[in-house]
């Protein structure tokens, strides 16, 4: 695998469906700001949600997420995690 | 033996009549960041339908010092108890550990390490499991810290040595280390506390994380080692099992063993044995319990997941079986369970030790006290029958650890003062009577 440094563009759009849909709200992703929190008014993420969410967003980018990006890291924003997929994705095999 | 350690584990989920019910997470409070605790390659074992999966290479390596486990015909126990059918026993303690819980340790300490995590934390009951954990950090060179279930710790104090010789750090659960033990207003001495301050110890610790031996779906894959072992074995001995035996505490020695023969049943469109669950009648989640949403420790905090329970907040009653004290089985199992495929049997405890009297005295092997609740299941559907549930061509049990730490249990068995605590109906009702059953809609929040 080699890693690759993704369309941003591309990345946001996913992370921010990939988070609506975890929060359970019925919006847009264009509605939902690269600084809005994960885990604030709107979002409502959780550390028990997360990681099936990366698992979720690896499949639809066609990408592998290595475990030393976020094990023992803290996501506070969403552009907070669109920064980490972007530039540290492996492409899969 | 000509049979090689298996290179690949063997996934159930793709062959599932229907995908598992999602685990309902706790809310919580909003702010605060978001943190990952666990790997992405256990992540990704839990949730994908792939169903075959690499072993990675120091894994299969770590196999290699104790797999193949041995797979034998117990000729002279199936004399002495009567049996109609062939009985093959797979030997899963013949490892430092004493248990199945190496083959799932050794994995999830290599992916934690290869993650960056320093410290493994853990809650263990009968002390395999945090055996099995201290061994495999200190193969990876990671550091561990056990909270054991207090009284089991004092029924075998070797099981403390060991870990701590193995570099552990344990503690006796209820400690005064946890706000969950303190609160817990000494209601503890449980699986789900020992986990519970497990949980919060490893949340407030820099560079550990917590990690669980049995219930996860990647746990129960990497026990899948056990039945894809045996059934090749089975296969060079030309024998035929028409039923597949395995004790249940969450359920992973019983998934290893099991489920490689329900994936091949799926895949080739065979026949699938019987799976039969052997459970402690003082822990009836499979027999007497609900298909219900239930935490996984005592936390509060963890997700609610979909499972038979007799309900987290039950007092277990005591028993030497602590690897059978849980109140829920494994998501994966109970799935099975409600889908007709997973038979069950409760065993009370001196008749699943004077089981183990016999087969000791036959097989010169001293099964653990949670195995022996599996050979008692299987000497009954190997004679009477237990109900309907009977073998007619051959059974496979796995005698899933040894008992040479819980020889105090057979000394009792032997003095004659071994007893069973048989649940109160009426507690077990109110044990789970406000648990959300499986089929209702999720609460909005």
């Amino acid at each position: 695998m080699s890693v690759l440094k993704l369309d941003r563009g591309r990345v946001a759009l996913a992370v921010k469906k990939v988070v609506i849909a975890e929060s359970r709200l019925a919006i847009s992703p264009d509605q939902v700001a690269d600084d809005e929190p994960l885990n604030g008014a709107s979002l409502r993420i959780n550390s028990l949600g997360f990681v099936g969410m990366l698992i979720q967003l690896e499949e639809q980018l066609g990408v592998t997420l290595s475990d030393d990006l976020f094990v023992g890291r803290s996501f506070t924003t969403v552009a907070d995690l669109v920064d980490v997929i972007q530039n540290h994705s492996e492409v899969s095999a | 033996m000509s049979i090689q350690v298996p290179a690949q584990w063997r996934s159930a989920l793709p062959y599932l009549d229907e995908r598992l019910p999602e685990d309902r997470t706790p809310q919580t409070r909003a702010g605060g960041s978001v943190q990952v605790n666990l790997p992405m390659e256990l992540a990704r074992q839990s949730i994908q339908q792939k169903e075959f999966w690499d072993i990675p290479a120091p894994v299969q390596e770590a196999y290699r010092s104790f797999r193949p486990t041995p797979l034998w015909r117990a000729s002279r126990f199936e004399q002495a108890i009567g049996s109609r059918v062939p009985i093959w026993v797979k030997y899963e303690g013949e490892n430092i550990s004493g248990s199945h819980k190496l083959n799932t340790a050794l994995a999830q300490a290599y992916y934690y390490h290869k993650a960056g995590v320093r410290e493994l934390v853990t809650g263990t009951g009968a002390g395999q499991w945090g055996t099995a954990l201290a061994a495999a950090c200190s193969l990876f060179g990671m550091r561990c810290t056990i909270f054991m279930v207090g009284t089991s710790l004092e029924r075998k104090p070797y099981r403390g040595v060991l870990m701590r010789l193995l570099g552990a750090e344990v503690h006796a659960s209820p400690t005064t280390l946890t706000d969950v033990a303190r609160q817990s207003g000494g209601q503890g001495n449980s699986l789900s506390l020992a986990i519970g301050e497990a949980v919060e110890y490893a949340a407030r610790t820099s560079g550990a994380a917590f990690c669980i031996g049995s219930g996860e779906n990647y746990s129960i894959l990497h026990q899948s080692v056990i039945g894809l072992e045996a059934a090749e074995q089975l296969a060079e001995h030309e024998a035929e099992v028409d039923a597949v035996i395995g004790c249940v505490g969450a359920g992973s020695n019983f998934g290893g063993l099991a489920l490689p023969f329900y994936t091949e049943a799926k895949a080739s469109g065979g026949t699938m044995p019987r799976l039969v669950a052997a459970e402690s009648s003082s822990t009836p989640k499979l027999t007497k319990g609900v298909y219900a949403y239930d935490k996984t420790d005592a936390t509060g905090t963890s997700p609610l997941e979909a499972m038979y329970t007799i309900g987290s907040d039950y007092s277990i009653p005591d028993s030497h079986s602590a690897g059978l004290r849980y109140h829920g089985a494994a998501k994966l199992i109970s799935a099975l369970r409600h889908q007709g495929y997973v038979d069950a049997v409760a065993v009370d405890q001196v008749t699943a030790l004077e089981c183990g009297r016999v087969f000791t005295q036959t097989q010169t092997v001293l099964p653990a006290p949670e195995s022996c609740h599996a050979l008692a299941a299987a000497a009954r559907l190997a004679t009477s029958g237990a109900g309907d549930l009977r073998a007619e061509r051959g059974i496979l049990v796995c005698v899933s650890g040894h008992g040479y730490l819980d020889l105090g249990a057979y000394q009792q068995l032997l003095d004659g003062t071994l007893r069973d605590q048989a649940p109160s109906p009426a507690a077990l009702l109110a044990a789970v009577s406000g648990l959300a059953p499986v089929d209702s809609p999720a609460r909005q929040s």
